[in-house]
């Protein structure tokens, strides 16, 4: 079937995509999305989350077809050229990218976070992260990293 | 200079903007696929392999079998058990293993043609733990092996423990166990291989490059410069990825059909497929005087390596080495037998059996300071290896010992914490300590690593190491190395790694041996360079006996003329000299005596000490760790925040192994039946760096990867002890565990200690 959705701000338009066609099948094998990953295929791992009109889901688990006709925002459409997404630069100034392959993922689920909660507490962020797994850095610096993403947001710089 | 700062990882930029290719995402348009054909069960004999049904589906190209492999079937990294067949050859000995590859134009054509492919088996009986596999008349799992199904014994022997046993105050004996662990790397094992002029050329996830090319050229029966391996970035390790995985199969495909092919497991086929950590039984007796000086210990282990022996050899040795934990042993009688069974192999996981002796070495000091009415704390420090003492095997220690100082450094939070413990009727708090020492590198065998660098005629400096970065920061430490040799802007340095056309030798990215061994080859390789380039600048002003030093990337004479190095690199390149230093760095050892276990397995120890702190949910019987301080003393921290990333992280896959993690073959083969800590089960971590020099070492430094989480597992396993009143002496500790313990405890009529 035809599949028309916004990626990254973009207007994509396929044909054929197969009615059990994942979002994420889609994004990696028609689109070149490779940002997102695929860490389980069961929706356990977090590492394939993309946003689904700002929401985070986990895209092994979405069916193509629930993006019609809406917003998807993978790691690749974060950044302004040079310039990386205050998340981004979050998680790179605080050493919470160590082999990276969940980090994608993590970038945007902290997105969403901040997005409903522009300050958000250890607690909350320790709540919102754990669907997105790693294992390198035991999570204190992906949170220490969400904080810092979240100030860059609110445009006041550096953590201290 | 760069040593000492915590400079970004180099990467970082490529993983925040999605843009790094793992080798999970090296697929190409026109790449064949692969799938494997996985036996249900073992052992068995194969009766017979129809690939027909599956040729017979649209897109299948191509059925491999075992008769496919032109070269050497048994491989393996350690030289005496290459024992793993990838393609079995008649019979297979563990469940999981492949017997057919099918090769199909799609992902789904060759996920079908690997279901449709018709194998008949004769299963035949097995063995399936130490015991069965020690039975008179077992079964042979690896008929060729010399010992029958024990691979191996090992032995420490050191005083005269039973007498020892004799003159102590207090003797305290118990059983430990641990479970199987699965690594869970995120990125699950992926990469390609293609054809090109007669070679075949393998890019995918890997921890040991060079090791995959040797293994990899034997499966094909071909010399090892047809093989190229590049290592993919590879997300995450945790020696998981030291076995080859879905290289041979990549190499075999590409070598007969000369296409490119790609290869990815899905979670379950890499829980199921690759190995795990060892579950370790162990039998601790250990005596002290009534002050508290362990006198002796009498040790008893045992371990199942399943159907091949990859690492196998180096846990059992390791873990007989470090059974003593970091702690003074005079008498010292240990005895560590591993088997293989028909169980999925075990091999390589951080640390290498020493989590699993932790447990009991640290449990028994618990024992021995409840035994004598000491604090376990002070106990510790008492026993404590120093400068001048001599390891179970009779190494000395002359210096570099900076475990008392990590046991300082968290005394106090122990205390504190202690002094704040509360129980009330919904939960029971509990503090309890861990320490460790480890050995960096091999266990009493060489394992070298090279490195080049070069400085370019455009004025650049390139590193070439064959060192993988799995993510734990090798790049980055190597880089830091380097340029403080070089005393030049890291910048100024470009990398060039993992690949086997270009880099030389390394060795694997396991026992905490990059910082430590490829940073002091790479030491010597800028040593190397400089002289070169001392030596060039003479030759090229043509004064023999000038003196010319290297100072701020420029060539200085003493009669004050200044020199660009490249100028003296470009002279040097008209003769057809390339400007490259050279260096290569084997720690200092001795094989250790195979009767008694004595000599100098590593030239260098990590040490480290961390105390958890647990609060027990009473109704639910759920473990909290809350907190847990982790002093690590690395000798020098070439990049402190990724040192205490390296903490950080280990600490939670303790929190993992402690509390959660249980491989259980055919039931825990995905994410969602096999757990690993999340964001909200992990503690708040107090990561604290110890800098205790090394002398042997690069500005002093040793390791951390593996000693991250050494302590941890210990260490909860003591704050749930103490919260419940009684010795938690398995992981992980389940709810079952807990509960049960609850229950136990209402029926005593004195429970606190």
């Amino acid at each position: 079937m035809p599949l028309k959705f916004t990626l990254n701000g973009k207007e994509v338009c396929l044909e054929d995509v197969p009615g059990e066609a994942t979002l994420l099948e889609v994004l990696r094998q028609r689109l070149g999305m490779l940002g997102a990953k695929e860490g389980c295929g069961v929706g356990e791992c977090g590492a394939c989350t993309v946003l689904l009109d700002g929401k985070a889901v986990d895209s092994c688990l979405t069916a193509a077809w629930q993006a019609a006709g809406r917003q998807v925002t993978t790691v690749e459409g974060l950044a302004q050229g040079e310039t990386l997404h205050p998340i981004q630069q979050g998680f790179a100034d605080t050493g919470a990218v160590q082999c990276g392959f969940c980090t994608p993922g993590m970038i945007l689920t902290a997105l969403d976070l901040v997005e409903q909660a522009p300050q958000p507490s250890e607690d909350q962020i320790r709540r919102a992260m754990s669907g997105n797994l790693c294992r390198c850095t035991g999570y204190h610096d992906v949170v220490r990293a969400v904080r810092r993403g979240a100030k860059y947001l609110r445009g006041e710089g550096e953590e201290q | 200079m760069s040593l000492g700062q915590s400079l970004i990882r180099v990467g970082t930029q490529g993983k925040v903007r999605g843009e790094t290719r793992y080798g999970f995402d090296m697929p190409q348009a026109g790449d064949l696929h692969l799938a494997c054909v996985r036996a249900p069960k073992a052992p068995a004999k194969i009766l017979s392999i129809d690939p027909a049904p599956a040729m017979a589906i649209p897109g299948v190209v191509r059925v491999f079998t075992a008769e496919d492999v032109p070269g050497e079937h048994r491989l393996g990294i350690i030289a005496v058990t290459q024992d793993q067949e990838f393609m079995a050859p008649g019979w297979v000995r563990q469940p999981y293993q492949c017997v057919a590859l099918v090769a199909a134009e799609t992902l789904e054509a060759a996920r079908a043609g690997a279901r449709a492919v018709k194998v008949e088996y004769d299963f035949q009986p097995g063995v399936y733990s130490f015991e069965e596999a020690m039975a008179p008349d077992a079964p042979l799992v690896q008929p060729e092996h010399a010992g029958g199904n024990l691979l191996r014994e090992n032995k420490i022997k050191q005083g005269d423990a039973d007498a020892a046993m004799k003159d102590a105050a207090v003797v305290v004996e118990a059983t430990y166990t641990t479970e199987r662990v699965e690594h869970c790397a995120l990125e699950v094992e992926g990469g390609r291989a293609w054809w090109e002029d007669g070679r075949v050329m393998v890019k995918a996830c890997t921890q040991n490059p060079h090791y995959d090319q040797a293994d990899i050229a034997r499966f094909l029966g071909v010399p090892v410069d047809r093989v190229r391996v590049i290592q993919a970035e590879t997300g995450g390790g945790f020696g998981g990825k030291l076995d080859l995985s879905i290289q041979p199969f990549l190499a075999l495909a590409a070598w007969h059909l000369k296409r490119p092919v790609c290869l990815r497991y899905s979670r379950e086929e890499s829980i199921r497929a690759t190995g795990k950590r060892h579950g370790l039984w162990m039998h601790f007796i250990s005596g002290a005087d009534e002050q508290g000086n362990i006198l002796a210990l009498k040790a008893r282990i045992t371990g199942d390596t399943g159907a091949f022996a990859s690492y196998g050899l180096a846990v059992n040795q390791r873990a007989a080495v470090h059974a003593t934990g970091p702690y003074r042993t005079a008498n010292v009688d240990v005895i560590a037998r591993m088997a293989y069974t028909n169980n999925t192999f075990n091999g390589a996981m951080r640390g290498f059996g020493c989590p699993q002796v932790a447990l009991a070495h640290e449990a028994q000091i618990d024992a021995i300071a409840a035994g004598l009415g000491l604090d376990p704390f002070d106990l510790r420090k008492q026993n404590a290896l120093r400068q001048g003492d001599h390891t179970s095997t009779g190494q000395l220690l002359r210096a570099g010992v900076g475990l008392l100082e990590c046991l300082e450094r968290i005394e106090p939070i122990y205390r504190k914490w202690k002094a704040e413990l509360k129980h009330t009727d919904d939960y029971l708090e509990g503090v309890g300590v861990g320490a460790m020492f480890y050995g960096i590198g091999n266990t009493g065998a060489s394992n070298p690593s090279t490195a080049q660098v070069e400085w370019m005629p455009n004025g650049r400096v390139t590193l070439f190491t064959g060192a993988a970065d799995i993510g734990q920061g090798s790049d980055t430490v190597l880089l830091q190395i380097a340029a403080s040799r070089l005393a030049l802007p890291v910048e100024r340095i470009d990398l060039c790694r993992g690949d086997t056309d270009k880099t030389t030798n390394a060795g694997a990215t396991s026992a905490s041996r990059q910082t430590y061994i490829s940073g002091n080859a790479v030491m010597g390789a800028a040593d190397n360079l400089e002289m070169q380039l001392l030596q060039g600048a003479r030759d090229m002003l043509k004064e023999r006996h000038l003196e010319v030093e290297l100072r701020g990337g420029l060539l200085k004479t003493s009669d004050g003329r200044e020199i660009e190095p490249a100028e003296v690199v470009r002279h040097l390149a008209k003769s057809g000299v390339r400007t490259m230093g050279e260096g290569r760095f084997d720690p200092n050892f001795t094989a250790l005596d195979p009767q008694t276990g004595q000599g100098r397995p590593y030239a260098a120890y990590a040490y480290a000490a961390q105390c958890a702190r647990v609060r027990v949910d009473t109704a639910s019987a759920m473990v909290k760790v809350t907190d847990v301080a982790a002093a690590h003393d690395v000798g020098r921290a070439v990049n402190p925040r990724a040192v205490q990333g390296q903490i950080c992280g280990g600490v939670v896959m303790g929190v993992g192994m402690a509390l959660m993690e249980e491989y259980v073959q055919g039931r825990t083969d995905n994410l969602q039946s096999y757990h690993i800590p999340t964001a909200a089960d992990a503690p708040n971590i107090t990561p604290l760096i110890v800098e205790e020099p090394e002398p042997t070492g690069p500005y002093g430094a040793k390791g951390v990867g593996e000693p991250a989480l050494i302590p941890t597992a210990p260490a909860i396993a003591g704050a749930v002890g103490q919260a419940l009143g009684r010795p938690m002496r398995h992981l992980p500790i389940t709810l079952e565990r807990v509960m049960e313990a609850l229950n136990a405890a209402e029926g005593d009529t004195n429970c606190e200690d």
